[in-house]
Parts: structure tokens; C-alpha cells; sequence
């Protein structure tokens, strides 16, 4: 038991290790938008443009919380079609070419495209049975992403699916289990720990896809920190409110990809 | 031809698509301009990625401990952050100051959208064309690392003649991947100015409101660039592969 604890101490330890490169990176980044803010031909007071950081902190903050909005919305819809259409597509019937096409065609589309494609041809608003309900454009943002996090994780799926040994369908379909039985009640319980590395991965990429809103018009943190860049007008604080954003877009999805890494090694292991 | 386009846009206008801007010298000639610019920065991008992603994995395994530690801190950086961010970061921040700096001396910055798109998309992908070689690397059989050791190969030579030879094969895979990424990826050049066929197609619909014609047009380019792209990475494996690997 003591033997046990110390081990998993000391795989914590590694694994805390690999978190290493992260803080390095995110210490050179903050040190090269140091020197570029103590550089930049600008004439009034540095420690004022740091002021008026600080001051703009809290609407960077409502920003990245419309990015985060916008990605945990996008790959909650993304899972569900994509598991519907990576289940579909194994069939060999219409419906599963209809399925393998749905996934070629959003994997393969720029996701800026895909973006204005839902912005732009969406209507504002929708009626439904008389009641005029609104469309904002963070939800078209959302269907927007939605859409090749759906054929990525249909991907994930096929993968996790095909990761079980066949022999385990053919032993399911000898103690006559029908295919739809066998795919819900016996592989998928197995994937589902599979998927999970993957499909953090399509979250982190789908999270970073999320800065393509600004492009649209939506208040996220690139584009509140354009506003903020153009508003105060000064060259420092532009690298810095820059170098902001870039930071809290690592300070997100590093520890994601970390935890992929980490769990991947452990289904390896395992 | 003229009859041709004629027919083609009667023919999609039945179906509620405004192709007319075709027949308009003015948003003709942009747009088929826009097409030619994407390809240019596509194919200069794979290019430049290519080297950088190369000089990464050089320093990635190189003997200096402190090179190494860089690269590795540039990888994690470029691929835990928006490419959008990264753009803005060199174009609105990095841009802005060599700007003011030359302007301050009277000196015209040199330095144009294009070149900065290509910059920071070949070093974006440099990182992950860098990861997947490194994954070519960790694959090779250590029997034949060992037996070109035993050889008498010097580093540099196992390096380039054996090596790198056999991780690029095994990466392939990896690497025409990171190519079609690339290729939708360049879609974001529209966002900082470049006349690229999205920033073509953003002009037109704003003037006429065709958004879906247009969009679809988009989509068949792309398709049929990364479908040439896969095309590419399938021959490259075929013709590299391994004898006595795969199938």
C-alpha cells in the first residue's frame, strides 16, 4: 500500500514535471511582451498604460467568457451529432453514405468559412408557431463550430469503435445480440474511456476556433481587446492587451492538452 | 465560353443562386485574382513550413539543452493558442512597432500582409509538422539506429542518410494531414486584408447579398484543394513506403 501511494506520487510528480514547458513558455511569452512594451515608441508613462490594463481586465474577462460560452455550447451539439453521425456512418445504408459525407464535407471546410456560412445565411430571427424568437449570432457562432466538431468526433468515434477487437461482435452476435444491442450495450461502454483523450483534443482545438467569432461581430476577448487597443490608442498598451490575449488562450487550453497527455499515457499503461 | 457562363448562371439563378457577379469585370477579375492569391500563400506556406518545421526538429534534437528547451516552449505555445491571436500578434503588434520604428528613421516598412500571413501560418504549422516527425523519430526500429552506429556512420550522416529518411516515411501520414489543415487554415489570411478568396468573396456579398452562391463557391475551391492535398499524401505513401511495413 505505502509502495502504492509512493508511486503515484511520484507519477504525479513526472507528470507535474511535463507541466514544465507550459510555465517556461508562458514566462517567455510574458518577457518578450515585456521588452516589446518597454520598447515600443511611445511617449506618455509606462506604468499608466499597465493601469489601464488592469482597468480593462474585467471586459477581457466578459469576452473570454463569451468564448468559453461559445465552445462548451459547440462541442456539447458537436458530440451529440458527431457520436449520431460516426454511429450512422458504419452502416452501409443511404443514411450512412448520407452520414460519411456529412463528415468528409465539415471536416475538409475552412472553419472561417463555416463560420460566415451560419452568421451570414441563418436568419436573425425564427418563427416559430407565430412567436417571433430571436437567433443571435453567438448561437450561429456556436452551429457554426458545431459543425466540424461534429465530423471530428464522428472521427473519434470510428476510431474508438474500431479499436475493439472484432472477435468481441462476432462473440456478441453468437449469443444473439441484434447489431444496434451490441454497438450500445457492449463496444460503446468500452470507447467511452477511449474517446476521452480525443475528444478533449477536438474541445481544446474547438476552444481555440472560438477567436474566429471576433471576424463576425461577436464581443470575445479578441475582439473586446481590439476595441481596447483602438480606444486607448497607445502602441504599449496594444502589446500588451495582445500579449494578455494570447496569454489567457494558453493559461486555457495548455492544461487541457496536459490532461489529454496525461490520460493517454494512462490508457497506454493500462 | 461566354454562353456558357450565361447558361450556368440562368441555370443556378432558377435555384435561388446569384452567380451574376461573374459576368462584372469589376468582382470577376478580384475574385479569380483572390483564387490565385490563396494558392500563392497556400503553396508558399507549405514551403516555408516545411523548413521551419526541419530547423525545429534540429533544434528539437540537437545537443544544446537550452535550444532544445526553446523550441519546445515555442511548440507549446503555438499550439495551445489561437492562430488568429498569433496573427494579430505579429500583424497588429509586432507590424505596428517595426512601422513606427522605421517611420521614426523615415524608412517605408517593407514588411506586407502577405508576408506576415505566410510568416505566421509556416510557423504555426512548423510546430506540428516538428511534433509529427519527432512521433517519425521515437517510431524508428532501434536495430537499425544500433546497426548504422556499428557502421561507423558519424551523427551527422545517420542523421541525414538513414534517420530522417525512414521518420519522414513514418510521419507521412501525420504530415499530409498537417497540409490540408494548412490549406483551410489559410482562410484566415482574409482576416488581416490580404486579397485572398475569402477576403474577394466578403467584398463581393457585401455589395450584393449573394452570400450562399458565393459560399458554396468557396467550399468547392477548398474541397478541391485539400482533395488534391490528400491526393498528394497518398502517392507520397505509396511511393516512400517502407517494404515490409503496413500493407
Amino acid at each position: 500500500m505505502a509502495t502504492d501511494s509512493a508511486s503515484t506520487v511520484g507519477k504525479l510528480a513526472l507528470n507535474l514535471n511535463r507541466l514544465l514547458p507550459g510555465l517556461y513558455a508562458v514566462l517567455g511569452v510574458l518577457a518578450t511582451g515585456a521588452v516589446l512594451w518597454s520598447l515600443a515608441p511611445d511617449t506618455g508613462s509606462r506604468g499608466e498604460t499597465l493601469a489601464r490594463l488592469v482597468e480593462w481586465a474585467p471586459a477581457l474577462a466578459h469576452g473570454f467568457a463569451m468564448n468559453v460560452l461559445i465552445s462548451i455550447g459547440a462541442i456539447f451539439i458537436g458530440t451529440l451529432i458527431g457520436l449520431l453521425a460516426g454511429a450512422l456512418a458504419m452502416s452501409k445504408s443511404f443514411v450512412g453514405k448520407l452520414a460519411r459525407v456529412w463528415i468528409v464535407a465539415f471536416r475538409n471546410a475552412p472553419w472561417l468559412v463555416l463560420i460566415y456560412f451560419t452568421t451570414y445565411v441563418f436568419p436573425f430571427e425564427i418563427h416559430v408557431f407565430g412567436a417571433i424568437v430571436p437567433f443571435p449570432d453567438w448561437l450561429k457562432v456556436m452551429l457554426g463550430l458545431a459543425l466540424p466538431a461534429s465530423a471530428n468526433i464522428a472521427e473519434v468515434f470510428r476510431g474508438a469503435v474500431s479499436s475493439i477487437p472484432s472477435a468481441q461482435w462476432e462473440a456478441a452476435a453468437s449469443l444473439a445480440f441484434s447489431r444496434s444491442q451490441i454497438l450500445l450495450k457492449i463496444v460503446v461502454p468500452q470507447c467511452i474511456r477511449r474517446m476521452l483523450p480525443p475528444w478533449m483534443n477536438v474541445y481544446a482545438i474547438i476552444t481555440m476556433g472560438t477567436a474566429l467569432s471576433s471576424l463576425v461581430g461577436i464581443h470575445d476577448l479578441l475582439d473586446t481587446a481590439q476595441i481596447a487597443s483602438s480606444t486607448v490608442a497607445r502602441s504599449s498598451f496594444t502589446v500588451l492587451t495582445y500579449v494578455a490575449t494570447l496569454v489567457i488562450f494558453f493559461a486555457y487550453c495548455y492544461p487541457i492538452s496536459w490532461l489529454t497527455r496525461t490520460f493517454e499515457k494512462r490508457l497506454r499503461t493500462v | 465560353m461566354e454562353t456558357l457562363l450565361h447558361g450556368f448562371i440562368t441555370a443556378t439563378a432558377r435555384i435561388g443562386l446569384d452567380y451574376r457577379f461573374l459576368l462584372d469585370d469589376y468582382e470577376r477579375v478580384p475574385f479569380v485574382q483572390g483564387l490565385g492569391v490563396s494558392i500563392e500563400i497556400i503553396v508558399s506556406t507549405m514551403t516555408a513550413s516545411a523548413i521551419a518545421g526541419l530547423v525545429l526538429l534540429l533544434a528539437l534534437r540537437g545537443r544544446n539543452r537550452l535550444i532544445a528547451g526553446l523550441a519546445r516552449c515555442f511548440i507549446e505555445v503555438t499550439r495551445n493558442t489561437p492562430t488568429l491571436v498569433q496573427l494579430y500578434c505579429a500583424f497588429l503588434v509586432l507590424n505596428m512597432l517595426i512601422t513606427q520604428w522605421l517611420h521614426a528613421r523615415g524608412i517605408d516598412n517593407p514588411f506586407k500582409p502577405f508576408f506576415w500571413v505566410v510568416l505566421v501560418l509556416s510557423l504555426h504549422k512548423a510546430a506540428f509538422h516538428a511534433e509529427a516527425l519527432r512521433a517519425g523519430f521515437d517510431a524508428l526500429p532501434s536495430q537499425t539506429l544500433e546497426g548504422a552506429a556499428s557502421l561507423g556512420f558519424s551523427r551527422a550522416t545517420r542523421f541525414w542518410r538513414i534517420e530522417l529518411p525512414l521518420a519522414l516515411r513514418a510521419a507521412l501520414p501525420a504530415l499530409a494531414n498537417n497540409m490540408v489543415e494548412l490549406v483551410k487554415a489559410s482562410a484566415v489570411a482574409s482576416a488581416i486584408a490580404v486579397g485572398d478568396v475569402t477576403y474577394q468573396s466578403i467584398m463581393i456579398w457585401t455589395q450584393r447579398d449573394n452570400v450562399l452562391a458565393l459560399m458554396l463557391l468557396i467550399l468547392a475551391f477548398f474541397g478541391v484543394l485539400t482533395w488534391l492535398v490528400t491526393l498528394a499524401g497518398r502517392w507520397l505513401e505509396r511511393r516512400y513506403r517502407i517494404p515490409g511495413y503496413g500493407y
